[in-house]
């Protein structure tokens, strides 16, 4: 018997922590270089255009866009098959339950436009290299500020509570104990990962 | 001067049948010291007359044991999949609201269908493959510190509490829920009936099996009978997950 069903949804789990939490990280460090200032960030989109071109493509569809969208589309199927309900059942777990698939949708929205507009458009189709300058004049807009913090809050809550559910799934942690303790420190490091981009989104306008 | 009589309020969810559209009606009853939900549902019962004034067909629900082991009277009781005979109306804040578990579909009133609960206790093979029987001496041994832990689970009344506050059980999903899943780890320590334990993780694998819980954990909360479900699916997901790497590599 091919249980189809269960490989997908552990491969959705372990792409989803293993590859999207590499992206996630690599996101953050790449964009905290911001905070050197425009030429160390320069200098560091430059050193990744060294890469050669198909070689940069082919990480790019491999680690990017393969994982993202598998992982997008199957969870859209997985946040179908459930009916929050944390206003009856208020327990903790139950709204990061509930929080995971919110922040699920969310993403879906951000993702296409993000990567739609800059990866797509304007790197893409009107070949623009991304630059300090570029990703300044965009986040200028109070809007889109908030829209992309959101995002980023959205990704890091989804990717830690991520780490605590991964444990329950693959059976690492199995008393209520070691479960509490994984949720801790993945939602401290929720607050440190979310605090640390706030610092260098805002660090375009200091 | 008459003491005002207290009285116990509340509204229940009603459906004709199967098919027909749920409504509310709020019904009074005299109170009495340690009155439960299903003795008010008995005094309802009697006269079942709406605080309005009109005579209606009497709510149907359905109790068995009244003492919190046969599971039958699980009802949501303020918004929460409980037994009505365990839920004290002291207790309870007032008005009361009952309403039927729609986890599962209802046959009318507060009475509904569990019957996928024991669909689902075959599809895991809850049940222990008997080829003898045995004189005392001679049976298997059960340990037993494993003993404690498949008495707990074997608490289990299938109410169904466990279905009706997780979120990934109901119409939307094929996810058979806690309370069967953990039926299958009970079997699986049972030193005859671990014999087909690769039976129950292969059904376990299978669509709507242990792969579809996503670790809301309100099983474990809502459980009248204290079962560690969480503990006991999280060993579940070992057990399956190293079938699934000996079906990769042993094969």
């Amino acid at each position: 018997m091919i249980n189809v069903s269960f490989y997908l949804r552990r491969l959705h789990s372990l792409c989803g922590l293993v590859l999207l939490g590499g992206v996630l990280i690599e996101h953050l460090l790449t964009n905290a270089s911001a905070m050197g200032g425009p030429e160390v960030f320069n200098n560091g989109l430059a050193m990744m255009e060294q890469i050669p071109q198909p070689i940069f493509l082919g990480i790019e569809i491999c680690l990017y866009a393969v994982p993202i969208l598998f992982h997008g589309i199957y969870g859209v199927y997985i946040a179908m098959q459930a009916k929050n309900n944390p206003s009856e059942y208020g327990y903790s777990r139950n709204w990061k339950f509930a929080l995971q698939r919110w922040t699920a949708w969310y993403l879906v929205a951000f993702l296409i436009w993000h990567v739609g507009y800059l990866r797509i458009y304007t790197k893409g189709i009107m070949g623009e290299h991304i630059s300090y300058a570029l990703v300044q004049s965009t986040l200028a807009n109070p809007v889109v500020f908030a829209l992309y913090a959101i995002g980023m809050f959205a990704a890091i809550f989804h990717f830690c509570n991520g780490i605590t559910t991964f444990c329950m799934t693959w059976g690492i942690t199995k008393g209520p104990r070691s479960q509490c303790v994984v949720d801790k420190g993945a939602m401290g490091l929720c607050v440190l990962m979310c605090l640390f981009t706030l610092a260098f989104m805002s660090s375009y306008f200091m | 001067m008459a003491e005002q009589k207290k009285t116990v309020k509340f509204i229940i969810e009603r459906q004709d049948s199967p098919t027909s559209k749920p409504y509310t009606q709020e019904f009074e009853i005299p109170y009495r010291p340690a009155l439960n939900v299903v003795a008010s549902l008995m005094e309802i019962q009697k006269n079942p007359v709406t605080t309005d004034g009109k005579k209606v067909a009497p709510v149907v629900w359905e109790c068995n044991c009244l003492e919190k082991v046969c599971g039958a009277c699980m009802m949501v009781i303020n918004g929460r999949a409980r037994q009505a005979c365990c839920a004290l109306i002291d207790e309870l804040e007032q008005p009361i609201r009952l309403q039927p578990a729609r986890t599962f579909p209802v046959i009318r009133d507060l009475l509904i269908d569990r019957s996928v609960m024991f669909e689902s206790l075959k599809r895991v093979q809850a049940w222990v493959e008997v080829d003898g029987s045995w004189e005392v001496k001679d049976a298997p041994i059960q340990n037993p510190y494993t003993a404690t832990t498949a008495y707990e689970i074997s608490h289990c009344m299938t109410c169904g509490c466990c279905l009706e506050a997780c979120p990934n059980v109901g119409p939307q999903s094929d996810f058979i829920g806690a309370s069967p899943s953990v039926q299958a780890y009970l079997f699986n320590l049972h030193p005859l009936g671990k014999f087909d334990k690769e039976k129950r993780l292969e059904a376990l694998m299978g669509k709507g099996g242990i792969t579809s819980c996503g670790n809301s954990q309100n099983c474990v909360e809502v459980c009248p009978k204290n079962i560690k479900l969480t503990t006991y699916l999280a060993q579940l997901n070992r057990d399956v997950n190293k079938h699934a790497l000996k079906n990769i590599f042993n094969k």
